[in-house]
């Protein structure tokens, strides 16, 4: 047998086809991702989650009888699957549209995101309760079954199938858009809505098929994705992120773009897993850095205009609840007095370490306006990094906590670098992206213990005096961290930084032409926002006396951005309020499963629908209405 | 190195696609002239403005400024070199009191932007020159008011005041009459006239009135180039300005 650079040539064509295969699923996604974006202006995060409905609508068709038993139904198999599911789903893409969709186009971008977020967050977490999180096999279908033995390799009928009927769709897709009056029309729409009305078409309805067409899109995958992957309900999840990378490298602008890109990058994918294994879970964010830097308009993408960041603050300056010469003793006396002794003290330091981490997380998000998705990355590192040097190294818990700081801020600095380039949505997707990076390092390094993550961390002696293996002084020195924390934050916002920062927020372009360099301002309050999540994450890491996984994860950061919302966007006491509600949501659910993740997913929808301002921006309204009745009557 | 010609371009061209919105503009404005830009609509006009002012980047051509080339420079860099535009919707910081938009201003220089540890106090010692910015635009007894309650007009006078916070060598003025009533075209003509000493405007105004009135020095855009260049007696009298200019407003 041949063999190539040290490698078996059926190795090397059987990843290059896997990755074919998955590139041709990125194509199709991706193509999906970009059409809502460019239509509707919304980040579909849920895509990941329709992509999963596709894949258990075909093994539910084929499992109808054992579903429904005593109805009589029949089993309908893989040709039934490809009609009928690309219809289901986008019929359902049709309802989500129209049921909740549409009621956040002529809102920041960031809502569209968060709504998505939450939708995607209930169906996988209601697939997970009603399948639990093992997969389902889907098998191949009896036409395509077998296979062609080419002597170097093994090829799979259905694998030829798969290729060519995706590069068929993509093919078809992309013919439609770009050759066809209905294409010219979307096209149209994209850039002038008004003007596309103007010519009799029913706008909102062409938004409803094109979001349902890119949701069928999602479904179609689904189904081709099913004989091939396990069926689960997590399976969207780590594809959206993917996607996410792949639209950013790509570029937004074109429909081709988005198809070689998608295969280029599946394929690269593949020779990485030939070549070196253990980088092929990172490689396409790897390749996302490196695109930001060198052309952050994506390969593919036009150069577009400076884009001014988003002024998304319920707070009323004028506020009693932004007063923070007031809140710093009334939290400092409740939290010393009262807090530790109403409920568990265990409890409080996890209310007390959220609420911090929400506080950073609503530094750039409401008080510079930049929608940043991976706020879980500077939290998790700076726990890995605090319980490494405490557990191995044997460091004092302050400096175990500087250490894990300084990791975060670190890490903070690089991604802020990189993700400033883009604005908005991209911006979310990027910080996104790159927190991923973060989350397949901590799999496979081997300090970070896998699965297991670093356990059993001493809480130790803090600066060799106080002992805080007692659960009262962990406490009141989680409470000091939280109180500087806070004090920081208000600080930083009445400072002269904070000046800039607030001009930037209400009109970038105006703080531009005074001379502000308003990128390097974004990048300074990113990377504080960071250090301020590490302090927490690192906090975190001491007194659960644990650094895992879970701190990395998506999750964490979609918490921190829950917390802001519900609490009130850019608010001073918002972040601490929505830490309160959510943890002890957490709390009352954790017995349930996955309906957590359901209600949180819910909360999202509900809070960006019906609250956004959240429960701090809502009181500051009543506050200020009562207040202008006070002045108008005396 | 100091010049005649505070700002000089050559060349000038801007395409968004195959369109040439601004082809092959020579511009030079004089140290210490008001220099009008005007054009029917569609000239190119604000392409050029942007050009200038650096917010976009041109396709070809060369801009120096003071005899340096910023055709690579970013907005903020020419911003500190004293050239300082406005926009043609008014650009305040409308969450911000009216003090507080002079104020960010002045901050500018002071080299305390990046202070995020310092408190608000170092920042009293501008107060006074925020309130005599705001009394030269008839603004002082708004100065605690949040700039989104000022009427239309005295938002653009906020916007001077800003603007004049920096000292700005070269003032560039977007449009500063649109959407003004007849008594705030003539407040902000005067203040026009107030700062003019010892400054250079760049000043893109559809208002034939005010530019008659105030500037030293006229280019009229059309199709994205020069069509002519002058004083307002030689431009009016201008058979290929009026034609560019028939159904229009020229009178």
């Amino acid at each position: 047998m041949i063999e190539f650079l040290g490698i078996h040539p059926g190795l090397l064509f059987g990843q290059v086809l896997i990755g074919l295969i998955n590139g041709l699923f990125y194509a199709m996604m991706s193509m999906g991702v970009a059409i809502i974006f460019g239509m509707l202006r919304i980040g579909n995060f849920v895509h990941g989650a329709q992509y999963m409905l596709g894949a258990f609508a075909a093994w539910a068709l084929l499992n109808l009888p054992d579903l429904f038993p005593g109805l009589g139904l029949p089993s309908l198999n893989y040709w039934w699957a490809l009609v009928l599911v690309p219809l289901g789903v986008a019929a359902t893409g049709a309802l989500t549209e129209r049921l909740f969709v549409r009621r956040v186009y002529n809102l920041e971008h960031a809502y569209g995101l968060l709504l998505t977020v939450g939708l995607a967050l209930v169906i996988e977490g209601m697939f997970n309760l009603w399948f639990g999180a093992a997969g389902q096999q889907y098998g191949v279908p009896d036409a395509l079954k077998g296979g062609l033995n080419l002597g170097f390799m093994f090829l799979p009928i259905y694998r030829i199938w798969v290729i060519v009927a995706a590069l068929a769709v993509c093919i078809g897709t992309w013919a439609v858009i770009e050759r066809t009056p209905l294409g010219a029309y979307l096209r149209a729409a994209t850039e002038n809505p008004d003007l596309v009305r103007a010519f009799g078409i029913n706008v909102p309805r062409m938004l409803m098929l094109t979001y349902a067409f890119g949701v069928g899109l999602a479904g179609l995958t689904g189904v081709m994705a099913a004989p091939i992957y396990q069926v689960s309900p997590q399976m969207g999840q780590s594809i959206i992120i993917t996607i996410f990378a792949v639209v950013v490298i790509g570029g937004m602008g074109s429909i081709a773009g988005a198809i070689v890109s998608g295969i280029g990058l599946g394929v690269i994918e593949g020779l990485t897993k030939v070549f070196w294994p253990e980088a092929s879970s990172t490689v396409i964010f790897v390749i996302m850095a490196l695109v930001l830097v060198l052309r952050p308009q994506g390969l593919f993408g036009k150069e577009t205009q400076a884009h001014s960041g988003t002024d998304i603050s319920v707070s009323r300056r004028e506020s009693i609840l932004e007063n923070g010469r007031i809140w710093l003793p009334v939290l400092t006396v409740f939290g010393g007095a009262i807090l530790p002794f109403i409920v568990y003290p265990v409890f409080a330091m996890k209310i007390l370490c959220l609420a911090l981490f929400a506080l950073a997380y609503n530094l750039v998000f409401g008080y510079v306006g930049l929608l940043a998705f991976g706020h879980a990355a500077f939290y998790g590192a700076s726990a890995y990094g605090a319980a490494h040097v405490a557990a191995v190294w044997g460091w004092p818990p302050e400096l175990a906590l500087l250490a894990g700081v300084a990791l975060a801020t670190a890490i903070g600095a690089l991604f802020g670098w990189l993700a400033i380039r883009r604005q908005g949505l991209y911006f979310a997707m990027i910080t996104l992206a790159l927190a991923q990076i973060v989350v397949f390092y901590a799999v496979q390094a081997s300090w970070t213990h896998g699965e297991d993550g670093i356990q059993s961390v001493p809480r130790g002696t803090l600066f060799g005096l106080i002992d805080l293996g007692d659960t009262m002084n962990m406490y009141y020195f989680v409470l000091a961290v939280f109180l500087i924390g806070f004090g920081f934050i208000y600080r930083l916002l009445r400072s002269p930084f904070g000046q800039v920062l607030k001009a930037i927020r209400e009109n970038e372009q105006r703080a531009i032409s005074l001379g502000y360099s308003t990128s390097q301002f974004k990048l300074v309050a990113f990377t504080l926002s960071a250090m301020l999540a590490g302090l927490a994450g690192g906090t975190k890491a001491l007194v659960f006396q644990i650094a895992s996984l879970a701190d990395l994860h998506f999750m964490t950061s979609a918490d921190a951005l829950l917390m802001t919302l519900i609490g009130g966007v850019g608010t001073l006491l918002g972040p601490i309020v929505g830490a309160v509600i959510v943890v002890t949501l957490q709390r009352e659910f954790a017995g349930y499963g996955a309906w957590v993740i359901v209600i949180q997913g819910a909360a999202f929808v509900f809070f960006v629908l019906f609250l956004r301002k959240g429960v701090i921006g809502s009181l500051e309204d009543w506050l200020g209405r009562r207040a202008d009745r006070k002045r108008e009557a005396g | 190195m100091t010049t005649d010609t505070i700002i000089q371009t050559r060349g000038l061209t801007k395409r968004f696609g195959g369109f040439a919105a601004v082809n092959g503009v020579d511009l030079d404005v004089a140290r210490h002239s008001l220099h009008a830009l005007i054009g029917p609509n569609g000239a190119g006009k604000t392409t050029v403005f942007n050009l200038v002012s650096k917010f976009l980047a041109p396709s070809e051509g060369t801009i120096t400024y003071n005899g340096q080339d910023i055709t690579r420079e970013k907005p903020a860099q020419v911003a500190r070199r004293g050239m300082v535009r406005s926009f043609q919707i008014s650009a305040i910081f409308p969450r911000m009191t009216v003090a507080e938009n002079v104020r960010i201003a002045l901050q500018r220089p002071t080299g305390f932007s990046f202070s995020f540890w310092r408190g608000e106090k170092v920042l009293t010692a501008l107060e006074d020159r925020v309130d005599e910015l705001l009394t030269s635009v008839g603004l002082i007894e708004w100065r605690n008011r949040t700039a989104t309650e000022l009427s239309y007009g005295r938002k653009r006078a906020l916007e001077f005041a800003t603007t004049l916070a920096l000292d700005p060598e070269l003032m560039l003025l977007d449009e500063p009459m649109a959407g003004l009533g007849q008594e705030d075209v003539h407040r902000i003509s005067d203040l026009i006239r107030q700062i003019r000493p010892n400054r250079t405007i760049l000043m893109v105004e559809h208002n034939l009135a005010v530019v008659a009135d105030l500037a030293d020095r006229i280019t009229v855009l059309a199709r994205g180039e020069v069509l002519a260049e002058g004083d307002y007696e030689s431009i009016a009298a201008n058979d290929a300005v009026i034609e560019a200019y028939i159904g229009g407003d020229i009178d």
